[in-house]
């Protein structure tokens, strides 16, 4: 174990717990003000979406186009979470549509 | 044993066990999958398996140890892996602060502890289940850990195999991420104004990413569609918000 790398690990951690620490203990305890309320419960929405279309999008930076297959299984995954209410169910039908894809694209 | 099955399962417990169950049954085999990868790739980097486990413990955030290896490999300063490291998290500001009215009841100590398992597969998970039922930390516990768990278990195996991970890709595992996180919007979205959040998030999200890169889209179209949000949610409390007390 090098000393200098455990040292820069720990920096790592703890600039890390600066991002996830401040705010859950500031915001845990207080009433906040009623533009807040909703701009925290638009949160989740928007954080979500962010998070997920660029990955089906733009995988690795680009276009993934079709071969991909993460487009077609992305609109499979919607469709079946709206219809069946079921995440495991919907996650599974997308995964083992892009695998499909994949193996008959490439 | 009849003893104990008379015995009502604890809330705590039942809680606590539906966000191992969710994360189990979602997010947790591709988890230890990218764990693997990421186990084995910071082994090519030339970490020993004692350094792969430090790095787990003291970090503890995936996406950001997989753009640190590169930078390991090629020498970067210190200071620069930490600084990058710190711009890759600042989403989780977002979702530490979203999630926090829901665990308004909690002590400070329990509050910084569950800081540390902050993910954004576990902040999915939480959102999901605190929009249908009453916000209970324990679930945040449960799949939080368990994810924590499986990057961890993942890397170290990955650290002990080397390079004969097969590619995640290949079988769709790369996809799960994504697919969680849609499915979830899929149920939670209903009203014009999240539609209009959603819509927002995308454009933002899809400019940032195609034309900046990294990983600035989250913050900033995390920030953007939920100021949108702000001002098209109806005056009355809003859906998502946990009952006060």
């Amino acid at each position: 174990m090098r000393p200098g790398l455990l040292g820069l690990f720990a920096a790592m951690g703890v600039v890390t717990y600066l991002t996830r620490a401040p705010l859950l203990l500031a915001l845990a305890d207080r009433r906040l003000p009623g533009w807040l309320e909703r701009y925290f419960a638009a949160l989740p929405i928007a954080l979500l979406t962010a998070l997920a279309v660029p990955l089906v999008l733009l995988p690795d930076g680009r276009f993934g186009g079709l071969a991909d297959g993460q487009v077609p299984a992305a609109v499979l995954v919607v469709w079946l979470a709206r219809r069946t209410g079921n995440l495991l169910l919907s996650v599974a039908a997308g995964v083992v549509l892009v695998a499909t894809l994949r193996a008959v694209l490439s | 044993m009849a003893e104990e099955r008379a015995i009502p399962q604890s809330p705590l417990a039942a809680e606590l066990g539906a966000g191992v169950r969710d994360a189990l049954t979602t997010v947790v085999p591709s988890i230890v999958a990218y764990g693997a990868v990421w186990g084995g790739l910071a082994r090519q980097t030339g970490l020993s398996l004692g350094e792969v486990v430090a790095m787990c413990l003291l970090v503890s955030a995936g996406t950001a140890q997989f753009v640190a290896l590169p930078m390991l490999a090629s020498g970067a300063p210190p200071a620069v892996i930490v600084v990058t490291t710190y711009l890759v998290n600042l989403r989780h500001y977002l979702m530490a602060a979203s999630l926090a009215p829901a665990f308004r009841h909690l002590s400070r100590l329990r509050l910084a502890g569950l800081a540390h398992l902050l993910s954004d597969e576990a902040y999915a998970l939480t959102q999901a289940r605190f929009a249908r039922r009453p916000a209970r930390a324990a679930y945040f516990v449960g799949c939080a850990s368990v994810i924590y768990l499986a990057f961890y278990a993942g890397a170290v195996a990955g650290a002990l195999l080397g390079a004969r991970i097969p590619d995640p890709k290949r079988f769709g595992l790369d996809f799960v991420f994504p697919a969680v996180f849609l499915a979830i919007l899929a149920q939670a979205i209903r009203a014009a104004w999240q539609w209009a959040v959603a819509v927002a998030a995308v454009t933002v999200a899809v400019a940032i990413a195609w034309q900046v890169g990294g990983t600035w889209h989250i913050a900033a179209a995390g920030l953007s569609a939920a100021a949108l949000g702000a001002w098209l949610a109806p005056a009355a409390r809003a859906p998502e918000t946990p009952e006060p007390g």
